[in-house]
């Protein structure tokens, strides 16, 4: 199962405690590491008396050296921006797996895609952070080992943005990469005074500039997209997690109509593949966007990539899942 | 590919009948996804079960028209009207009482409720012919494996439902 | 239908029955209590109901009494904000023992410090049910949940009631029953409300059962029950 599989990458990837607190649809993942746990004493789990201790919980672990995570939805993601905060105030490498439920409030336990603006820009922030969109099984196990990576190499809280189908799917997976060393290095150590409140406004306004410039300096190490059939098409396709599966299949449906179609995936949602999709869209008449919430990767898109000037053509579902079937016929009738 | 979608209420076993199916596809080297679909009520409710079963690929596990759809309740038959099309073929559990068109009935034929799931099973491999019957026993011996050795009657009473179909 | 069958209360809402709580739920049999106590004390056209989100969601539609649900955990400050401002009604915020002892802790904690006249009904059946089982506060002793596969230990068994004893107010009302002593639980809840309805801070826990979770037939619900009755002190904690 999706969620099996992210305890098992975390494993893999040199983890060693979780903190969560049960949420559909992401409660396995807490299950799973509590069994991993049973079998191997260096592992630990603390189950939370709500998300916010779980977030709080994760960043003290990682200010300790020791790579820690938490997996969580909706509310409890909502509860969580608290902690994300001072985690990106004090460049914690935190990682979460966010499995994306219905949108406004308790909503549904089962999907949407409508925690996009919530995990790349919640808090009281200016979203520092890495945020990857997997699009299926096999993505959630690799990404899960890039996302440690990069949290360790680049110190933002990271994210693995997924949904409840993901989470709950089953499905084979190959097992290949396995780190499990990382960085050790307590961030908490001696000579290290942490501070996230400052007194007068240009103290703050230094340290969030030089934030961004890390931020953009190391952002075409980190900025990942997948490009499908773009290379002679004249529209395209845009959309992310497993949406973006769904569109690549639609992509080879309008392909036999005859259409010059291609898929512009964005996988790191935060930093936004901008190098890629200016090289890769340039001839692009029309973009289609389509996801399973109101405009919020469009979003993404049009304040990223202002200047390409390209038409959009918004195809909103939130909390809603498409077919490939589904996304070829709403394309073709346009 | 074949698409199947079993639809039932909490507590029927809908959900372990469709991913011991994905299982017994993936020992014999198929590809398979399964997903599943429900709401917060643990018990009652409507339950589905997505799986897709295919010899070279599956990668995506939803689908507009299901092969064929396996119903466990009255209750769910609502919820997957839109799945029908004309080449659906549809098996109603020993728990169904409404008629539904193009439809086969699958008798309780003395077997316990607690493995209906078991027969509608074997209906839906005995129809589409999409896993043997010797991949599915090596999915359902590891899937109750807990359950078969604390209580050898309830592996004679699934076996019992099994070989009905198959 | 002969008499002894418990009288259907009035302040239910017919067109939401039959529920959608699982066979064998305790909280049908603590909501049934409670429908009799405000058909007995008059009270339907003064209540308003809160629930949590979790088991006692499902309970949103159950009265023909204004409910609404609210977010895991924060059903007795929303009851609060309602009390602050319409202090002629009763409110009663109905919760399980992860709302109101883990994600609601501090709230529950600070309303009794705060000596706020509102009714919180506990329903504990020691796990989180809904999301499939997992540990809660008031989890027993090596009792095994999908959190804890080898058994709870390493930490102790919450008791609310008897935790609120030490900052409650003289005269706030803190009982415990179960939900299979209805009766007994009758007795409790009216109290409690009478207590709110004085000005001061009630709260009522009723032990629960959970055969889905607890993976038990209804003798072993049964059996289970009869020993939470025992982990769990039933009767009034604090009475003035």
């Amino acid at each position: 199962m999706g969620n099996q599989i992210l305890a098992y990458a975390a494993l893999n990837a040199g983890a060693k405690a979780m903190f969560g607190y049960p949420i559909t649809p992401s409660s396995e993942v807490l299950e799973t590491w509590a069994i991993l746990c049973s079998k191997d004493k260096n592992l630990s789990l603390l189950q939370t008396e709500d998300e916010m201790a779980a977030g709080f919980g994760m960043i003290g672990s990682c200010l300790a050296g020791v790579p820690a995570f938490t997996a969580t939805a909706g509310p409890g993601n909502v509860l969580m921006q608290d902690a994300f905060s001072m985690a990106e105030a004090l460049r914690i490498p935190t990682v979460a797996m966010i499995m994306q439920r219905g949108g406004l409030s308790t909503s549904t336990v089962i999907y949407s895609q409508e925690e996009v603006r919530l995990t790349c820009f919640g808090g009281n922030g200016e979203g520092f952070r890495v945020v990857y969109s997997t699009s299926n099984l096999q993505e959630l196990y690799d990404y899960t080992l890039k996302a440690f990576k990069v949290a360790w190499k680049y110190r933002w809280p990271t994210f693995i943005l997924a949904d409840g189908y993901q989470a709950k799917m089953k499905g084979e997976i190959e097992i290949g990469e396995k780190n499990r060393h990382l960085d050790n290095e307590a961030i908490l150590k001696e000579g290290v005074n942490l501070r996230n409140c400052y007194n007068l406004e240009e103290e703050i306004g230094e340290v969030i500039v030089n934030y961004e410039n890390d931020y953009q300096k190391n952002r075409a190490e980190i900025e990942e997209a997948e490009t499908y059939k773009l290379e002679d098409a004249k529209v395209a396709l845009l959309a992310h997690g497993i949406v973006g599966a769904a569109a690549k299949i639609a992509v080879d449906k309008l392909r036999e109509k005859g259409l010059k179609i291609g898929l512009f995936r964005p996988i790191t949602l935060r930093p936004f593949p901008v190098i890629k999709a200016a090289k890769t869209l340039d001839k692009i008449e029309k973009i289609f966007v389509i996801e399973s919430a109101l405009g919020q990767l469009s979003s993404l898109f049009k304040e990223e990539l202002y200047d390409l000037s390209i038409p959009l053509i918004e195809i909103n579902k939130p909390g809603v899942g498409f077919t490939p079937k589904e996304i070829a016929g709403i394309v073709n009738e346009q | 590919m074949i698409k199947i979608l079993f639809a039932g209420e909490g507590g029927q076993g809908v959900q372990v009948v469709a991913e011991m199916l994905a299982k017994a596809a993936f020992l014999e080297g198929k590809k398979s996804l399964y997903i599943p679909n429900f709401g917060v009520e643990q018990r009652g409710g409507v339950s589905l079960a997505f799986v897709v079963i295919d010899g070279k690929s599956a990668t995506y596990p939803k689908f507009e028209k299901a092969n064929i759809l396996a119903i466990f309740s009255d209750r769910s038959i609502s919820r997957v009207k839109r799945y029908i099309d004309k080449d659906t073929q549809i098996v109603l559990g020993p728990a169904v009482t409404q008629k539904v068109e193009k439809s086969v009935s699958i008798k309780k034929d003395g077997i316990s409720t607690k493995a209906w799931n078991i027969l509608i099973l074997g209906k839906v491999i005995n129809l589409s012919k999409v896993v043997s019957k010797e991949s599915l026993i090596k999915a359902m011996e590891e899937r109750f494996k807990k359950y078969f050795d604390k209580d050898p009657k309830i592996k004679e009473m699934d076996f019992k439902a099994l070989n009905k179909e198959l | 239908m002969n008499n002894n069958q418990p009288r259907f209360p009035e302040c239910f809402k017919k067109d939401s029955k039959p529920h959608k709580f699982c066979p064998g739920c305790g909280h049908p049999l603590v909501l049934k209590a409670l429908g009799q106590v405000i058909d007995e004390m008059g009270i339907a056209k003064k209540t308003v109901f809160m629930v949590d989100i979790g088991c006692s969601l499902l309970a949103w539609n159950f009265f023909n009494i204004p409910t609404t649900q609210t977010h895991h955990g924060r059903t007795i400050p929303t009851a609060v904000g309602f009390k602050e401002v319409k202090k002629d009604k009763i409110v009663i915020a109905y919760v399980g023992d992860g709302g109101a002892y883990a994600i609601g802790l501090q709230h529950t904690i600070t309303s009794c410090l705060r000596n706020d006249p509102i009714t919180t009904i506990v329903v504990n059946n020691t796990l989180y049910a809904m999301t499939g089982g997992q540990l809660a506060p008031t989890t027993t002793d090596n009792e095994i949940t999908t959190t804890t596969p080898l058994g709870k230990k390493d930490f102790t068994t919450l008791k609310g009631p008897e935790m609120l004893k030490g900052i409650a107010d003289k005269k706030a009302y803190l009982a415990r029953g179960s939900s299979f002593k209805p009766l007994v639980l009758k007795q409790y809840l009216k109290k409690a409300i009478e207590t709110q309805i004085k000005g001061n801070f009630s709260l009522v826990e009723a032990v629960s059962a959970c055969p889905t979770n607890w993976k038990t037939d209804a003798k072993e619900t049964v059996k289970r029950v009869d020993e939470l009755e025992k982990i769990f002190t039933q009767g009034e904690i604090k009475n003035d």
